[in-house]
């Protein structure tokens, strides 16, 4: 096996497959995630630890589907990234106000960008449909499709979320400043605020405010949020008596969690209360997968298509650089089509952390994709005797 | 063989109880409580729980045979399992044990069928004649069948009818239970109902509760306190909130000739009921001074649970529960790479089957169970004792491995901290019959006493 000479090197060819989108192949995918692994497994010195625990190293001629996972915790715990404290320029923690310890996802400008230019692709293609390159079913870069983005007249972004400086620490709102920056209009804007115990909330008269403008308008918009921002703003419209309808076309993002900031509702009620007070029909709803330990996003929808499931039964999809394998608790072997375990996931893009993640969501293996369940830690145990800890 | 229809929980499971079914139900067993149970004496009533105990403990018993074919794919324990279960509970059902516990619990055997003194009354120059409460409700949560077995023998002494309510999938070994009891006695079965529902059917509750005088509960702490709370302010109540228990080995016991005993006896705790009890330990805390015992004891009880799952499997569990063990087991597995020192792990191959995790930290961890143990060093009985803090109000047993010179001290130790129970490892889920649940009176939450000065 040839090694890259370094991250920089595996990164250029990392965003040359991602440039190629859905044509990128199999074979291409197993040959990148072998070299990740073999850099990771030298400069991750937590990582390597626990490969060895494993007896997997770069040199054992493994499917990349062996490549061992780590589980999302461990980032609570150990710092696996392979920056020097020196090179770290953004560090990305859990959400939850309750946690007393976050997890840290480490990045430098390099790795930054590679996250960004994950990013962008793959929301446009799910958010912005007609915004594809029409000569390949995916943008042709992240940096070539800005510019021709550019070109034509942009959504204006609303984010239910504060701006980066204020959440400096949030996966998410740079997520959404990323892509609100690249793709959307000059009038875009951030309708939340953080407060010092790192908890969001919602700026009610902001944001009715800019729904009722983008009301009057015929550019439709993109609303993007957390489920609990949603309920915020679902709350205050039914307090006031308010339903608005945003311009034909609009979409929404919702990305899940309530982490007990909000009251809980089913997915289906909160998109049907969306569809009610904004006027966004079901199939401009898309849900968002992702996590501050990764660096790709999994949609469940493109907006606008036409639905054959119900929004309970959605299906996600990651882009080809992210790979979703759907594992069974009891045996640690990948399932069968249909049936139900933990998710585990190969990231290419999370280049200076750790590639292979092992999560707690359980989930139903669908095809390439997966039907998500939720956490599996907060499922009711069977014996009578669990404290809540 | 199948059930017949006796009971509302031999309903199909698509056929909804609505409140007037329920009112119904009590309204028959007091009738029938009239009519065949308030008339009997104990003699009698010790009589048929001995022979009923007698049947369930031969192999070739129907109800015995159908529990077992049946009961896995019901109750999710393995055969074997619940063979050992239940024999646990059934052998200690005789004439002994059960006039031991009327004698414990009310002075003399039979002062429940005439006024009759005990010591102290006769020195103050009294009778007394305990009664029964008319119908007792049983909340029951969890699949292990012992707290309502034993909910059964106690409304069965003080002659009261019966309304067991249990959770969803829970009623399974209950109903069998009653189904022998009415297959050698009718008359007595027409006195016990049992019916499965969602806990929290406010509707359901409403009605039994406007019924019953005495009402018993276990489960989470919040369900018992939703339950009292749901109580008209007659009706008696004993309510046995969450419990967690654990072993304590000292370094004489480990370090002696009974090691390998004492390694096997606490597998046995961890094997039974698939460790789904309130009296399944959480944690093995094992006196080390940094020479390695409880490292080693935690090797050895990683074989031992090897060795037990070939003859005994734990059953079958719900992909989350697997899951809860794989994310444990994930987290241990790194901690164990970075710091093998402080952190080793154990686990079945190719299965969620037994997981053991040493663990060089005192604080008590919450094991997600389904035969998941934690094995923890500890210098001595105080820094246990320190590190099993979180959960002092909520302990329910200790089992001791101790030399016997050792064993009294201890003893002390855990009951003054607030243990209600004190056993030898390998009996922690298999309490006597006697065994005062939660550290309370087994019948005084129920029996009405009514004195007769002379």
């Amino acid at each position: 096996m040839t090694r890259p000479s370094s991250f920089a090197e595996y990164s250029r060819r990392l965003l040359a497959f991602i440039e190629r989108g859905a044509v990128a192949a199999e074979m291409e995918f197993a040959a990148l995630a072998r070299e990740l692994f073999a850099l990771q497994f030298t400069h991750v010195a937590p990582y390597r630890r626990l490969c060895e625990a494993r007896r997997v190293t770069p040199d054992s001629p493994t499917d990349w589907r062996l490549i061992p996972a780590v589980p999302t915790t461990a980032f609570k715990e150990l710092e696996l990234t392979s920056l020097a404290p020196v090179e770290r320029t953004t560090v990305f923690h859990s959400s939850g106000t309750t946690e007393h310890r976050p997890s840290r996802h480490f990045h430098s400008a390099e790795s930054l960008a590679v996250y960004e230019a994950s990013l962008l692709p793959w929301f446009a293609r799910h958010l912005m449909p007609e915004r594809r390159c029409p000569t390949c079913e995916l943008p042709a870069s992240a940096s070539a499709q800005v510019g021709h983005l550019r070109s034509t007249a942009s959504h204006t972004f609303l984010c239910l979320a504060p701006p980066p400086e204020q959440a400096p620490h949030s996966s998410l709102a740079h997520m959404f400043a990323t892509a609100s920056h690249s793709l959307g209009a000059a009038d875009s804007a951030f309708l939340a605020t953080a407060g010092a115990d790192n908890s969001w909330s919602l700026d009610r008269a902001a944001a009715l405010a800019a729904l009722r403008s983008s009301g009057q308008s015929s550019q439709p918009i993109v609303l993007l949020g957390t489920a609990f921002m949603f309920v915020h703003l679902l709350d205050e419209l039914e307090r006031r008596g308010l339903s608005l309808a945003l311009p034909p076309g609009s979409r929404v993002m919702e990305t899940g969690g309530y982490k007990a900031r909000s009251r809980e509702l089913p997915k289906a009620e909160l998109h049907s209360l969306l569809t009610a007070r904004l006027g966004v029909p079901s199939g401009f709803i898309v849900c968002e997968y992702g996590m501050s330990e990764l660096s790709s996003q999994a949609y469940d929808r493109v907006a606008g298509s036409a639905s054959i499931l119900s929004p309970q039964s959605s299906v996600f999809s990651f882009p080809p650089w992210c790979r979703a394998l759907v594992i069974s608790p009891e045996t640690g072997r990948e399932v069968a089509e249909g049936e139900t375990g933990l998710l585990r996931l190969f990231d290419l893009a999370n280049v200076r952390s750790v590639m292979a993640i092992q999560t707690e969501d359980l989930a139903v293996r669908r095809g390439d994709g997966f039907e998500l369940l939720g956490r599996a830690a907060q499922t009711e145990a069977r014996g009578c005797s669990l404290l809540a800890a | 063989m199948t059930l017949p229809n006796y009971f509302l929980a031999d309903l199909p499971p698509e056929a909804d109880l609505t409140p007037a079914m329920v009112t119904d139900a009590c309204l028959t067993l007091k009738r029938n409580r009239a009519q065949y149970l308030a008339v009997r004496d104990t003699p009698s009533i010790l009589r048929t729980l001995v022979r009923t105990a007698e049947d369930w403990l031969s192999d070739d018993y129907p109800f015995r045979q159908f529990a077992l074919k049946e009961g896995p794919a019901h109750t999710g324990f393995s055969a074997p399992t619940l063979a050992i279960g239940l024999d646990n509970f059934f052998k200690q059902l005789t004439g002994e044990n059960l006039e031991a516990l009327l004698a414990q619990e009310l002075g003399t055997t039979q002062r429940l069928d005439a006024f009759c003194a005990s010591n102290s009354d006769s020195r103050t120059r009294r009778l007394a004649l305990g009664t029964g409460p008319e119908l007792v409700g049983h909340i029951t949560a969890g699949c292990v069948p012992n707290a309502a077995f034993m909910a059964i023998v106690l409304g069965l002494l003080t002659r009261s009818a019966q309304f067991i309510k249990c959770s969803r999938g829970g009623a399974f070994l209950p109903r069998v239970f009653l189904h022998s009891l009415y297959g050698s006695e009718p008359k007595l079965g027409a006195c016990i109902e049992i019916a499965e529902w969602r806990g929290g059917s406010p509707a359901l509750e409403e009605v039994l509760f406007a019924q019953c005088d005495g009402v018993t509960a276990t489960g989470s702490d919040e369900a018992v306190e939703a339950v009292r709370r749901a109580l008209p302010p007659r009706v008696r109540f004993a309510g046995y909130g969450h419990q967690v228990s654990f072993g304590y080995v000292t370094r004489e016991a480990v370090s002696g000739w009974r090691a390998k005993k004492i390694v096997a006896a606490a597998a046995a705790d961890v094997v039974a009921w698939d460790q789904l009890g309130c009296l399944s330990p959480h944690v093995f805390y094992v006196e080390d001074n940094g020479v390695g015992f409880a490292l080693q004891f935690a090797e050895q009880l990683a074989a031992e649970l090897a060795r037990r799952e070939a003859a005994e499997p734990r059953g079958r569990i719900s992909t989350e529960d697997a899951a809860q063990i794989a994310a444990r087991r994930a987290i241990y597995e790194v901690r164990a790479a970075h710091s093998p020192e402080t952190t080793r792990h154990w686990c079945s191959p190719d299965s969620t089957a037994w997981t053991v995790i040493y663990e060089a930290e005192a604080r008590f961890a919450l094991s997600c169970l389904n035969r998941f143990i934690y094995v923890k060093p500890v210098f001595d009985v105080g820094e246990a004792l320190r590190g099993a803090d979180p959960v002092r109000d909520h302990t329910s047993t200790v089992g001791l491995a101790a030399q016997e010179h050792e064993l009294e001290a201890l003893a002390k130790q855990f009951a003054r901290w607030g243990a209600t129970r004190l056993c030898p490892l390998g009996q922690m889920q298999n309490p006597p019959l006697t065994w005062r649940h939660d550290g309370r009176a087994l019948l005084g939450d129920l029996v009405r006493w009514t004195d007769w000065e002379q």
